[in-house]
């Protein structure tokens, strides 16, 4: 379930239609919102975990997904207001939405390791795959100095993420 | 102008810069008595703490700064307590 989610938001990334003024067929109205639907997916997760998780590493790190994503997301919507950019629904945050809405739902089946397993995993999964939209997608697309600027600020934050999550994906596994 | 061999120089205030999830410069040499300021031009808190306790900002919010006095010689290796692939060095000679 959970690869199939990703496969289908990661395809997404690719399927974006060639309607902005970019090479990348986006437009900043769309990187936008794209932008803010990608951080709040997290912070969803981050909530969820915070309360449902029993393990203090776990807890903690969602707690940190809550906090920088409420951060970025503060200055996505601070800097759309300013540019008078109203975030425009498109195919990678409506595939995002989908993957956060779809990774919730399996993740209030879960209890213990199970759900921390299924958690850590989704949040590797998804950290990559927003770099790669950001890589590919989102900063060679953006038009707006400032918004690409916030997006390059960005980036290193998603790989510390990334990071910290595979930590907790390894440590977690069966030792041999 | 003997006396000038004689005292201490003046303090001066050093700044660290935290962006994008790093510590500019990483590594930094001050003199006792120097006054360190850190400021957070990230999106979301950070901390510069102390590997051995010698100091510890607590949370710094965004786009706000702390600062520290440097009291103590030493090499002092420090991260940020929410994110611990940040690190960097405070050498106080």
């Amino acid at each position: 379930m959970k690869t199939a989610a990703v496969t289908v938001a990661v395809a997404g990334v690719f399927l974006l239609p060639v309607a902005g003024p970019s090479a990348q067929g986006v437009n900043d109205a769309q990187i936008a919102s794209t932008v803010v639907t990608a951080n709040q997916v997290d912070i969803d997760a981050g909530r969820l975990a915070a309360s449902r998780s029993t393990n203090g590493e776990v807890k903690t790190f969602a707690r940190l997904m809550v906090t920088d994503h409420t951060g970025v997301n503060k200055s996505a919507t601070d800097l759309a207001a300013k540019l008078k950019v109203t975030p425009q629904d498109n195919p990678t945050s409506q595939s995002l939405k989908a993957d956060g809405d779809k990774n919730l739902a399996h993740l209030k089946t879960l209890k213990g390791t199970a759900f921390d397993k299924a958690y850590i995993d989704h949040e590797v999964a998804y950290h990559q795959q927003v770099i790669d939209a950001l890589d590919r997608t989102l900063i060679p697309g953006a038009t707006n100095e400032e918004l690409k600027a916030l997006l390059v600020k960005v980036r290193p934050a998603f790989v510390a993420h990334l990071e910290h999550a595979k930590r907790l994906q390894a440590s977690a596994a069966p030792k041999g | 102008m003997g006396l000038v061999a004689v005292e201490r120089p003046k303090p001066k205030t050093h700044t660290v810069i935290i962006e994008g999830m790093r510590f500019q410069p990483e590594s930094l040499t001050v003199a006792r008595g120097d006054t360190i300021v850190w400021v957070n031009k990230d999106m979301f808190p950070h901390t510069a703490t102390s590997e051995g306790g010698r100091f510890d900002s607590q949370s710094i919010q965004a786009e706000k700064s702390w600062t520290f006095t440097a009291g103590k010689k030493g090499e002092f290796a420090y991260t940020c307590t929410f994110h611990p692939t940040m690190k960097a060095v405070l050498y106080v000679k």
